[in-house]
């Protein structure tokens, strides 16, 4: 694949060029993991609390600089001016009070049946991390994964997305700027994924690979990686010895979010709340509501609150502070949205609203307008049978909407996913609350709350194809791993004098 | 104990160094209740500075403390024995905020100037002395709330 020397990035509503930037090659590349791998030592130097004091530092600086940032995160992500303000406020927040986190890397003492204390369960960083960040959100994720590294002690490179490094790049400049200490343990990588990551890959100086990206492109991940390593078997001893070593793999990956709506709520709220959950950032994210189960007494009378919120959002230019949607990140992605919404069509489905692109003909400005569609409950429960919309992730702003004849019915059909990142519910019966925190298959459930909230206790990963290893996850905890130790000294000290 | 019956006490009045810093604890001490959500014992700087140069090099031009009692607050010159954390102004916050009439004004204010510093309009910020988790067992994420400093917006 031809190695490009520059990137140019353009403004995603009007294809204005922003910026053009050098790109890496495969030498640079390593020339970062070796440089990142060399100075990794100095963050041992420091301890987790002086990192993370830094790290809220820093978050101080990003506040100084939020204008700015926003203002990036708007023209090359396309993000809406209101939703880039939440995007750095969650962001911020996180690296504000990231010491908050010790609670998961805190070394443990365990007892014994005999009341003894002699083993301790110490938390160690993995070593170097190589990190890809998704499109969508051109700062939060991307920092998050070089924070959360700086945190616990890990060397880091970032590669943003090429189509919108420049936030990141900024961010970076504003560590420099404040004289980070140990700034040599983290780079960012400006290549694209799909050679990027053979890289990272052969590296044996990566220890972890921590991807946000579609489930898909994480299994293709892991068979290059086995391609990899069966390149690298010896066969001498008349057995295959692998000589590569396993690598630590994190995977953050696509979400197919159910919303559950009862029949005893509020439904002017509930819609009100369902459209932000759904369609914030172009529905452009891995965690958002994309298959909406409503029960079936309050059915139609929900989805004309749903259509009345939905038809009120104001797509156009990203800049405007009244702006809901903004431009979609890619033609991929709008044609994905038709092709899903072509393809429900063909099982019957009914469109409420939406279904329409403003299509510019060029990478930039595209538009679809938020859609809704119905998928017949029969549809839902064989994934081999059925719809796109319904099984695969709509990363875009294209939800479908399905009827359940009671709570069980909605937990089935809400578990009809290969999917569970999160999952919500909207009710007032507390049996149904007990049902959903037991039988919904989701890493994160949430329960009558509001969407897009802005709290430290926010954790992500997810089961199934949501993430790699499965669980609700926090990055610090999944960047380093347990030791076991055993200190017999205390009674054993005199024996071995 | 309720809102109501908080109380304020301005300790040594003549031992500030700026004018300005005796008319913020003057203001703060009208609004006891700003501190009703911290435990007793509680104790935390509030340090003016005249730029963000003399900030990131933890030179403020006045200090003085907050210390929540059983009663409700001492307002003290100079930095706390062990302060809970530092709230950093910019003395164009202050002058602002002292101006404010009311204490919902005062911690739209203050969130203002968190949300959006500005070096030239006014800035607030906040340097933890203490572990978030003590912090907010303290009730210090509530206090934030409360004076508009940390918010979670209804709606994005």
């Amino acid at each position: 694949m031809a190695k490009v020397q520059e990137l140019e990035i353009k403004n995603k509503y009007t294809g204005e060029l922003i910026g053009t930037i050098p790109a890496d090659t495969p030498e640079t590349v390593n020339e970062k993991i070796k440089k990142v791998h060399k100075n990794q030592h100095l963050l041992k130097e420091m301890d987790f609390f002086e990192r993370a004091q830094l790290l809220s530092k820093f978050a101080t600086k990003l506040r100084f600089k939020k204008s700015q940032l926003k203002d990036l995160v708007v023209a090359e992500g396309g993000l809406p001016i209101k939703y880039s303000e939440w995007e750095l406020n969650i962001v911020m927040n996180g690296f504000k009070f990231c010491d908050w986190y010790y609670q998961f890397l805190e070394e443990k003492p365990l007892t014994s049946i005999e009341g003894e204390q002699l083993v301790r369960i110490r938390y160690i960083p993995h070593g170097l991390a190589a990190c890809i960040s998704p499109r969508n959100t051109p700062i939060s994720l991307p920092l998050y994964q070089l924070g959360a590294n700086y945190l616990v002690g890990n060397g880091a490179i970032v590669k943003p997305s090429t189509a919108c490094p420049l936030t990141m790049l900024e961010a970076y400049s504003i560590m420099e700027e404040m004289d980070l200490p140990a700034l040599g343990a983290l780079d960012l990588v400006i290549a694209p994924g799909e050679w990027a990551v053979d890289e990272f890959l052969k590296s044996p100086l990566v220890k972890t690979l921590m991807t946000i990206t579609a489930s898909h492109t994480a299994k293709d991940i892991l068979v290059r990686y086995g391609r990899f390593l069966k390149k690298t078997v010896d066969k001498s001893m008349g057995f295959p010895m692998y000589t590569q070593p396993f690598k630590h793999f994190f995977f953050e990956c696509a979400g197919n979010d159910a919303g559950i709506v009862m029949d005893d709520v509020n439904l002017e709220q509930v819609a009100k709340w369902n459209v932000t959950a759904s369609y914030t950032n172009s529905g452009q994210q891995c965690f958002s509501m994309k298959r909406i189960i409503v029960h079936k007494d309050i059915y139609d009378q929900y989805i004309e609150c749903l259509v009345k919120e939905m038809e009120n959002l104001k797509y156009g230019d990203p800049t405007d502070p009244d702006t809901d949607i903004g431009p979609l990140g890619s033609r991929r992605i709008l044609m994905m949205m038709e092709v899903m919404v072509a393809d429900a069509k063909k099982f019957g489905a009914k469109i409420f609203t939406g279904a329409e692109k403003i299509d510019t003909g060029e990478d930039y400005g595209l538009f679809y307008k938020p859609t809704l569609v119905e998928i017949k409950p029969e549809l839902c429960e064989d994934l081999t049978k059925a719809p796109f919309l319904w099984k695969e992730e709509a990363f875009g702003p294209v939800r479908s909407i399905t009827k359940a004849n009671d709570m069980k019915d909605a937990i089935r059909l809400a578990n009809a996913s290969n999917y569970g990142m999160r999952a919500v519910i909207y009710t007032s019966n507390l049996n149904n609350i007990e049902i959903f925190k037991n039988e919904l298959e989701a890493a994160n459930i949430y329960i009558n709350a509001r969407p897009m909230l802005v709290d430290i206790t926010v954790s992500l990963g997810g089961i199934k194809d949501s993430a790699y290893p499965a669980g609700c996850k926090y990055y610090p905890q999944e960047l380093v791993y347990g030791k076991y130790i055993y200190d017999g000294t205390p009674l054993n000290l005199e024996k071995i004098k | 104990m309720t809102e109501e019956e908080l109380t304020s006490q301005i300790i040594d009045k003549k031992a500030y160094k700026t004018e300005i810093a005796r008319n913020y604890t003057k203001f703060l001490s009208k609004y006891p209740e700003i501190f009703s959500d911290l435990i007793n014992g509680s104790n935390f700087d509030f340090a003016l500075y005249d730029s963000i140069e003399t900030y990131d090099k933890e030179s403020p031009v006045d200090i003085f403390n907050v210390y929540r009692n059983g009663n409700g607050i001492e307002i003290k010159p100079g930095r706390a024995v062990d302060s809970d954390l530092e709230l950093a102004l910019s003395l164009d916050a202050v002058k602002k905020l002292i101006q404010t009439k009311t204490k919902v004004d005062y911690a739209q204010l203050l969130g203002l100037f968190y949300d959006n510093p500005d070096e030239e309009k006014g800035w607030i910020d906040f340097v933890l002395h203490k572990r978030t988790q003590t912090l907010i067992n303290m009730g210090y994420g509530k206090f934030a709330q409360t004076a508009g400093i940390l918010k979670d917006d209804d709606d994005i």
